[in-house]
């Protein structure tokens, strides 16, 4: 077992794997990388004291004790998963050295499809359409793809693939996020701590978008990307439109979900970081999904346990941003372009654990981004 | 060498009220079964289909598949490669935009072998307004061929002026009489839609031809397909491809949504190697139009 934590087998791999030792393609790849991240977060906030203020029934939760959420961003009337897509990649776009019309695909990785409103999610067309029409990026490949929060994550890997490989140069995945209405509906749902509606209720809405490019050299390049769906947890996390009401519930075994996660991360990690032929402790800045910053602190004791070292700093917004489902890493990366706090030889990894259960690794320098965003040399 | 369809299987429901995740693991498994081939070899599972049982928003349906048949759910030390799984939207040319994406990562070796399913039911029978499609899945399994070029090109353009011409969503409406209201999906389809997604597939297609310097009198078979009736045949008389090389869904099948594509491709695979190039089509709401060769 001890073995099984560490390594899921010598000279092969889990995951399905980018770069690295054994990954693809094998022979000459063309490196990629992050060319701008682009985020989009909207104006009115929600405490969670004001959020816990409106729940239907009397609780006693307190809930930014267990989970550290403050607050979030909500939308307001102007806004739906839409604008906050739109206006986030419109966003990436200006920190980028190319327009809309270079890129060669578009992805949407929204899990919320609200267009035209809030109370409305569309299903056809997908939203790529009009995203695409609307950017001004009449060459590229557009298609909407559903992958719960490790959406955008995919969008890069599939981008990723495709740059390597030389079937495209330029490419871009967004997501617009509009899930604080599934906390409106917990909050008429929940009546203790128990509630598998709980999560909801940390829930904040934001859009992101990443931009990436084949890169003239290997620095600043993205080193290893794996990604793998552990199917046996599938159902840990379901979310539909309420019966209550307006909008979507999402219904999640939170300890379960967070306890596997954690124990079927650690094999993953370790095997992306012997593929880069790197050590945790390696890494310069390590961004996991954002559920909870008590549940990043827990995971964080046991990757130190089983991973022996930690990265130089640990990423955790969800306290003023809350859970942004699959814009959390890509909000996250732009806040700390934005400030400054990379420097170009930085390594960065993101890790994404969403339902189904998805597990996702990327592992990149960050490299000139920093210049995008008036920091680096 | 090239990306090859190894096979594809349909299911339909015998039930009045279907499960669309039961019809995709039908389809997936007997897939499967056709190729000879086990859960496990599936490294890449993408659901193409679009009215799903409930309509669940998360997890990906591809992962709740991937779960019932079996395919690498848990992590197997010493058990080669497991499954990623996601779903893909983009309507009735999500089939064949799923195989654009496994032909990416079949040809860059990420994946060995990779499945697109298609699935649509009603997900709320006697609820929902306008939703006309069969309830239908059907699956296509893709690996790589050192013998044949397999799926050589493909083409995606989008026409945004007739977006809404065909248009679904999931909204809450007001009903005092039961328990307030409910959530609900409407589909609505234009009547000018046909025609205009009839258009945008001649106009694509046409811009494939001169990309790769296809010559339509060469292609052997045309496999069209757009949610709507007799659009093969019409497609095929503007293209100048005459009916005996046009691969025609089965009667029953004419209603089937993101299915429809590869309930077509098994139209024609009983008798591999009778058709040398076939020319794979879809429209769908966007309009998006969504093109392939695929070289036998």
């Amino acid at each position: 077992m001890a073995e099984m934590e560490t390594s899921v087998r010598s000279g092969e791999h889990w995951m399905a794997l980018e770069g690295g030792r054994d990954g693809s393609p094998g022979g000459r790849a063309w490196p990629s990388r992050f060319a701008a991240i682009g985020a989009y977060l909207p104006s009115p906030r929600l405490t969670t004291d004001q959020l816990m203020a409106t729940t239907r029934y009397e609780t006693d939760i307190e809930l930014e004790r267990l989970t550290g959420v403050r607050e979030r961003h909500v939308v307001g009337r102007d806004d739906d998963s839409y604008t906050l897509a739109f206006e986030a990649a419109r966003d990436a776009l200006a920190h980028a050295e190319f327009g809309a019309e270079d890129l060669d695909m578009l992805i949407v990785s929204s899990i919320s499809r609200h267009v035209g409103g809030v109370w409305r999610t569309q299903i056809e067309p997908p939203v790529s359409v009009s995203l695409k029409h609307a950017l001004g990026a009449p060459h590229a490949v557009s298609f909407d793809i559903s992958n719960a929060c490790a959406g955008m994550m995919t969008g890069v890997f599939l981008l990723n693939d495709f740059i390597r490989q030389g079937r495209i140069r330029r490419g871009m995945v967004v997501s617009g996020e509009y899930i604080s209405e599934l906390g409106r509906n917990a909050a008429q749902e929940v009546r203790d701590v128990m509630s598998d509606q709980l999560p909801s209720l940390t829930l904040g809405d934001a859009g992101a978008a990443a931009v990436l490019e084949r890169a003239p050299d290997s620095d600043g390049h993205i080193e290893v990307a794996g990604f793998t769906t552990l199917s046996e947890h599938s159902r840990l996390c379901v979310a539909f439109p309420s019966k209550i009401g307006p909008g979507t519930t999402m219904h999640t075994n939170g300890r379960e979900i967070h306890r596997v996660g954690v124990v079927d991360a650690v094999p993953l990690l370790r095997e992306v970081l012997d593929q880069a032929g790197l050590e945790f402790a390696d890494i310069d800045y390590f961004i996991p999904h954002q559920t909870s910053a008590r549940a990043i602190k827990k995971a964080m004791v046991e990757f130190a346990q089983q991973l022996g070292g930690t990265p130089r700093h640990v990423v955790v917004t969800v306290d003023e941003l809350g859970n942004t489902a699959s814009t959390t890493h890509f909000v996250a990366l732009w806040k700390y372009l934005n400030e400054g706090r990379f420097t170009e030889g930085d390594r960065v990894m993101l890790l994404s654990l969403a339902s189904g259960l998805e597990v996702g690794i990327i592992i990149f320098r960050v490299g000139e981004l920093v210049e995008h965003y008036g920091h680096g040399r | 060498m090239g990306t090859v369809v190894e096979a594809t299987a349909i299911a339909t429901a015998d039930e009045p009220v279907p499960s669309a995740i039961g019809l995709a693991d039908a389809a997936a498994r007997a897939c499967l079964e056709r190729a000879g081939r086990g859960p496990d070899d599936v490294q890449l599972l993408i659901n193409a289909g679009v009215y799903l049982d409930r309509n669940i928003s998360e997890p990906a349906i591809a992962a709740l598949i991937q779960e019932d048949i079996g395919a690498n759910p848990e992590i197997q030390p010493g058990g080669g490669q497991g499954t990623l799984s996601f779903d893909v939207r983009n309507g009735a040319c999500g089939v064949l935009t799923g195989m654009y994406l496994v032909d990416g990562l079949l040809t860059s070796g990420t994946v060995q072998c990779g499945m697109v399913v298609g699935c649509d039911v009603d997900p709320e029978p006697g609820i929902s307004e306008g939703f006309g499609f069969m309830a239908a899945a059907g699956a296509v399994l893709l690996s790589r061929d050192d013998a044949r070029p397999g799926l050589t090109a493909f083409k995606f353009k989008t026409f945004p002026e007739f977006a809404q011409e065909f248009h679904s969503h999931v909204a809450w409406q007001e009903d005092p009489g039961n328990g307030g209201g409910r959530n609900m999906l409407t589909i609505m389809i234009d009547e000018h839609y046909p025609a205009h997604a009839l258009a945008c597939a001649e106009a694509t297609v046409r811009e494939l031809a001169i990309d790769t310097e296809l010559d339509l009198d060469e292609v052997d078979l045309l496999i069209a397909t757009a949610s709507v009736p007799d659009f093969a045949a019409a497609l095929g008389q503007r293209l100048g491809i005459t009916q005996a090389r046009i691969a025609s869904l089965a009667d029953g099948f004419t209603g089937a949504h993101t299915a429809a594509a590869a309930i077509a491709r098994e139209a024609v695979l009983p008798v591999p190697g009778t058709s040398r190039s076939a020319l794979v089509v879809s429209a769908g709401a966007g309009i998006t139009v969504a093109a392939a060769v695929h070289r036998m």
